[in-house]
């Protein structure tokens, strides 16, 4: 077999070599690397291929040890950021599930329960939360200038916590929770760990997505006055997110959602209105501005 | 009877959405958002609202914030053109003109420092590196390219990142942050430095540098081993991903070069020179 394959070979490059070089005896060849294996014997000016270097066994070149030395920095830097990363990610589990529990205490708000009691157990979570982020501002103060490097990783927990809060403060107060509020609340400052406008933005709409369903719910357990309060506090909210210039991003298409919150809010209260289930006499959906209370 | 209400409210609900859009434009609040579409005015400032007032504020800063990246999207893509320039321009070497084109390559590079990357460095203004990584990175990206593709070229080494970032602290003013590459972006411009050096290698290897393409086959395995153990590690690491699977087409492919040059050494000889003329083929004469 090894004859076979060696003159398979030779015939091949017999071919190509006799048609190309007029003077087949005195030319030199250089066997593929497979060859000179075969034939341990064979001279050859054949390098290896298979190894690294071209030529001679010479040490690795000082080019090559700086080069080296280089890459182990930057394993050592991203080793380092890679932990930081599974650090933050860990607190913005947590964050997730305060969260979480916060939410469930809040959609008792759709069962009727008096506001007071919902929102006392609710704000419970708030301390908790106020410490998760203060962990987080302390991992990253590690990297001080990286909060956006690892902004992602902390966003969307973030814009539920927003979205919550504002939601809890509407109950309270019938207004808008504002981004300097919110900040204060969790307990952050915008020159150290801040809270990011846009992720204040997004949460907003995303409290605004949830304000058809209580409406509803309040009209059906016999709250009539809800649907008014609701559409002029998201007919304002949504006049004033139209004042920004948003680009085709995550938050243009939340705001993009609102109008269709505000369409489900106003059928609901027309349809309590031209019932005349409304109790408070004199706000016609064409009154809805600044003025009435 | 149901059919009768229900075909009452379905045109009720067909006359809302005017209803709606005649609320937007009546209310006082709906005319201000009209007028306060952009930019704020002092108007909107003494609207006793407490909400209007917040919103003209992060209006001014998403603008502002948008604006900034608009800018500096552009001066990263000035930088991509002419590092692409600077690129080609070291594709032209041959074995006669190699000093020439590397002197002008040389120029063309520090150029595109001194006119397109301090542009950036102006429009960064010393914050928001990461918030704007994004928009700026395929253009440091590509000057990484090809500042270490020139680099090689002149000194047969790889340009250190702390060696580009120390050129970069004198682009800017010493009151604010200079822009300092970070790793990531470095590492992917070294990935992409692979796909030219094959491109070298094989122009190289045409015009019969042989040993030239090795040293540039050396080359860029080393980094591929390298870069094989980072590349998990690089956050976002899927742009990585797939650069590390060029990258061993790269290679594969200068070695593939290489090694039809020695099967095939017969034909190179005109070029290369013959050397050993002592070795007897072994299946010539058997064949005949």
């Amino acid at each position: 077999m090894k004859s076979a394959f060696r003159s398979a070979i030779c015939t091949k490059l017999t071919f190509s070599f006799r048609s190309l070089n007029p003077t087949p005896h005195r030319s030199s060849l250089v066997l593929p690397p497979y060859y000179a294996a075969v034939y341990p014997g064979r001279p050859s000016t054949l390098t290896s291929m298979a190894g690294g270097e071209s030529g001679s066994n010479t040490p690795p070149s000082p080019t090559v040890h700086t080069l080296e030395k280089q890459f182990e920095v930057f394993q050592h830097k991203l080793s380092d950021s890679g932990t930081l990363r599974e650090r933050i990610r860990g607190v913005a589990l947590e964050i997730e599930s305060a969260t979480r529990l916060m939410q469930s205490s809040l959609l008792l708000i759709h069962q009727s329960r008096p506001i007071p009691e919902v929102l006392e157990k609710a704000n419970g979570q708030i301390v908790v939360l106020r410490e998760l982020f203060a962990k987080l501002a302390e991992i990253i103060s590690e990297s001080p200038g990286q909060y956006y490097r690892y902004h992602g990783d902390w966003r969307s927990e973030t814009q539920s916590v927003v979205s919550l809060l504002a939601f809890m403060h509407w109950l309270e107060t019938e207004s808008l929770l504002l981004h300097a509020e919110a900040e204060e609340k969790l307990g952050l400052k915008s020159s150290e760990f801040g809270l990011d406008i846009e992720d204040y933005l997004t949460g907003i709409c995303f409290m605004s997505n949830d304000l058809p369903r209580y409406v509803v719910n309040q009209v059906t357990a016999g709250d009539y006055d809800c649907p008014r309060k609701v559409l002029k506090f998201l007919t304002d909210l949504h006049a004033a997110f139209r004042m920004l210039n948003l680009r085709n991003d995550f938050l243009r298409k939340k705001f993009d959602g609102m109008k269709y919150d505000l369409r489900r809010v106003e059928e609901v209260h027309y349809d309590v209105k031209i019932r005349g289930l409304a109790t408070s006499g004199n706000s016609t959906a064409e009154q809805v501005d600044g003025e009435t209370s | 009877m149901f059919n009768s209400s229900a075909i009452q409210k379905l045109s009720v609900m067909a006359a809302k959405p005017q209803r709606f859009r005649h609320l937007a434009e009546t209310t006082p609040l709906g005319a201000a958002a009209k007028k306060h579409r952009s930019l704020t005015t002092s108007a909107a400032d003494s609207d006793p609202n407490p909400m209007k007032h917040a919103f003209s504020k992060y209006a001014t800063y998403l603008n502002d914030l948008n604006d900034k990246r608009e800018r500096v999207v552009k001066a990263s893509r000035d930088i991509t053109m002419n590092s692409k320039k600077v690129i080609f321009q070291v594709h032209r070497i041959s074995k006669h003109n190699k000093d020439e084109v590397l002197e002008k390559a040389e120029k063309d590079l520090a150029a595109v420092m001194d006119q397109y990357i301090s542009r950036l460095v102006k429009e960064l203004q010393g914050t928001d590196f990461w918030k704007l990584r994004r928009a700026y990175s395929p253009g440091v990206q590509e000057y990484v390219e090809a500042a270490t593709l020139c680099n090689f070229c002149k000194t047969g080494a790889l340009l250190n990142l702390d060696e580009i970032n120390a050129s970069l602290q004198t682009l800017s003013d010493p009151s604010v942050e200079p822009l300092q590459i970070n790793v990531l972006d470095y590492l992917l411009g070294l990935a992409d430095l692979t796909g030219e050096l094959m491109r070298l290698a094989i122009g190289r290897i045409s015009d019969g540098e042989l040993e030239y393409a090795q040293k540039i086959c050396t080359f860029v395995r080393e980094i591929y081993r390298e870069l094989l153990l980072i590349a998990p590690k690089m956050e976002d690491s899927s742009d990585m991903k797939s650069k590390m699977d060029t990258m061993l087409q790269s290679v594969m492919k200068i070695e593939n070069a290489c090694f039809s040059v020695r099967v095939r050494g017969s034909e190179y000889i005109p070029f290369l020179g013959s050397e050993d003329t002592s070795f007897s083929w072994l299946g010539a004469s058997n064949a005949e």
